[in-house]
């Protein structure tokens, strides 16, 4: 019966979280980094219209999938449970007769959902606008990328959205992890890439789409296992941790 | 529950204790509106009950060897700030795990067993509600949570009972704070919880309001259910029920009905105020007895002071008699809730 009661829950409490996450400034901010990559395109096409590599590694690797996606995936995720922590409100749900893994659940297809409809519709866009030009090679490109922020945006949300539970500063630290060991660190360090989310969605990309060996290192029957690993087991921790949830510490 | 007041002054250990023989649970509510729900609490056992619960933050012990226990009924917590309520009501709520000592609400722990929510309901002090949601979403959705069927017919009826009905449509964004307590507290009562834990319920609420809420509360009490309350505002507690429990310093100070905790308190006398006849006569006619061991003479009273009300009660009469003196007012001005607390704390 509770686990009857909390699969019921999920859905209720994944449309609270879908109207917490877009608040309007949050959403404006967003959309218009999710413009960034399409006014790109747009540029591109106007000055060379046919450097489908280019613009692959140019634009869709080096802004969506390294900037875009990460930024967008660590607002939501770090948000679905931050600001509910924050302002207390996280107690109508927990003060409730459900399993903690709905309401995980019901936080990650949220956050999980936003995020992808946001990064994906800015690669589908972008993707129209340059590579639809080059036929089935611009399609299988923009089929590659799109499944790289599909993967990219699950596997992010989960361990920002993990993050909040264990500390107040989980943007602040995603941040960090996005620009410092995705970004820095993965470039210098070729062996770091089966520890890199960045490097699972490229890899998964590769499936749709031959990468760039420097850019996607991880072959596509890699890269799924281990962002399918890292989901659940983020997940998991999640549930674990909010089954502990505490408020914070007071004397009164 | 049984008054209970420690005997050593200060807060010391000893002024811990369990309130005693708690009254039986009232009768499970009816779950006609709910799915079938896990086990209910033992017959007999004690609604909420904390035996030896303490927490503390690495070095601040916020709470201390807590022990006592409820049955239906109102129940005051009083406490002056940094007292430990708000940690107390956490603990009971399942949001803080004791650090020491067994804390269980309905026979259940309630920060390891969900389930337990079913028959809880919890109006936190925090004032954030979903302001996007209007009342009547708020309230619903606290009531689809809780797996209840009907759950637009169970919104509608707890906006009734907190008399926000006008207001259900619009956004909490938009409420006042004594709304948004009273949709709190619509969304903490829809599913007709056997235990509520409210923290300062009456916070932002204006006077028509808070006795529209004491009443319910009372209305609920009188149904059976738990209720334990915080607030800063004794009077508040005193309107709604005569049962408190005292904090004082992360420790409980006292318990039980605030009347029969004052007479306990056999080391500070009870004040009565006196108009007579001849309130001169009957100062002489009282200084004799030696449970009295002060008299003051005002313009048109006489004030006096003993160790011990009933006797007195039984003195003043007799020695009015005796005087022929004619008795037209007798108050015993502390007997107050007020004066109770400032005795517990000040201790």
């Amino acid at each position: 019966m509770m686990f009857k009661r909390s699969l019921a829950a999920v859905p209720l409490m994944g449309r609270i979280t879908l109207r917490q996450l877009l608040g309007r400034r949050r959403t404006i901010l967003l959309l218009l980094l999710a413009a960034i990559p399409v006014l790109l395109a747009i540029v591109f096409r106007a000055a060379n219209d046919a450097d489908l590599e280019g613009f692959a590694s140019g634009v869709l690797d080096a802004v969506a999938v390294t900037l875009l996606l990460p930024i967008v995936a660590v607002l939501f995720g770090t948000a679905a449970f931050g600001a509910e922590i924050e302002d207390g409100t996280i107690l109508y749900l927990l003060a409730k007769p459900i399993s903690r893994w709905a309401v995980i659940a019901a936080k990650f297809i949220g956050a999980a959902g936003v995020t992808a409809l946001l990064v994906l519709l800015s690669v589908l866009v972008s993707g129209a606008v340059v590579l639809s030009p080059l036929g089935e090679q611009g399609a299988e490109a923009t089929r590659a990328f799109l499944a790289a922020m599909l993967v990219g945006s699950t596997c992010y949300v989960a361990v920002f959205l993990t993050l909040s539970l264990f500390t107040r500063r989980a943007l602040l630290i995603g941040l960090v992890y996005v620009l410092v060991w995705e970004g820095a660190l993965s470039a210098l360090l070729p062996g770091i890439a089966n520890l890199s989310i960045r490097q699972y969605a490229l890899g998964v990309a590769n499936a749709f789409w031959q990468m760039k060996p420097d850019e996607a290192r991880l072959s596509p029957s890699t890269a799924l296992p281990l962002a399918i690993i890292l989901v659940v087991a983020a997940l998991a921790i999640a549930t674990w941790k909010l089954m502990r949830f505490e408020l914070p510490g007071g004397t009164d | 529950m049984t008054a209970q007041l420690p005997q050593n002054p200060g807060p010391g250990p000893d002024l811990q204790g369990p309130v005693g023989p708690a009254p039986a649970v009232a009768p499970a509510q009816s779950t006609s509106e709910l799915e079938p729900t896990a086990a209910p609490a033992p017959q007999g056992a004690p609604a909420i009950e904390l035996i030896n619960a303490a927490r503390w933050y690495g070095n601040v012990v916020a709470v201390n060897d807590l022990s006592f226990s409820l049955g239906a009924g109102v129940t005051g917590l009083l406490g002056p700030n940094g007292a430990g309520k708000t940690t107390l009501l956490h603990m009971l709520a399942g949001f803080l795990a004791p650090s020491a000592g067994t804390v269980h609400v309905l026979g259940r722990s309630p920060n390891r067993d969900p389930s337990v929510y079913r028959q809880i309901g919890l109006v936190p002090e925090r004032e954030a509600v979903y302001p996007f949601l209007t009342g009547f979403e708020y309230v619903r959705f606290n009531a689809r949570l809780q797996g209840m069927r009907d759950s637009d017919q169970a919104a509608r009826d707890a906006i009734l009972r907190v008399g926000l009905e006008d207001a259900m449509d619009r956004p909490i964004g938009t409420y006042s704070k004594g709304m948004r307590q009273r949709a709190k507290v619509a969304g903490a009562l829809v599913h007709d919880p056997q235990v509520l834990l409210l923290d300062e319920p009456f916070n932002g609420m204006d006077p028509r309001q808070r006795l529209a809420m004491m009443e319910l509360l009372g209305q609920m009490a009188s149904a059976g259910r738990t209720i334990l309350f915080s607030s800063h505002i004794l009077e508040e507690v005193e309107r709604v029920g005569n049962d408190i429990l005292v904090m004082v310093a992360g420790r409980l100070a006292a318990s039980g009905d605030y009347r029969a905790i004052r007479a306990l308190m056999t080391d500070r006398p009870h004040t009565i105020t006196i108009r007579s006849s001849d309130d001169r006569r009957l100062g002489w006619a009282l200084m004799a007895d030696p449970t009295v061991f002060g008299v003051e003479l005002g313009t048109d009273n006489l004030t006096v002071k003993t160790a011990q009300l009933s006797a007195f009660r039984r003195l003043i009469a007799g020695a009015s008699r005796t005087a022929g003196v004619r008795l037209f007012e007798v108050v015993s001005g502390d007997e107050s809730l007020e004066s109770v607390f400032d005795y517990l704390v000040r201790r």
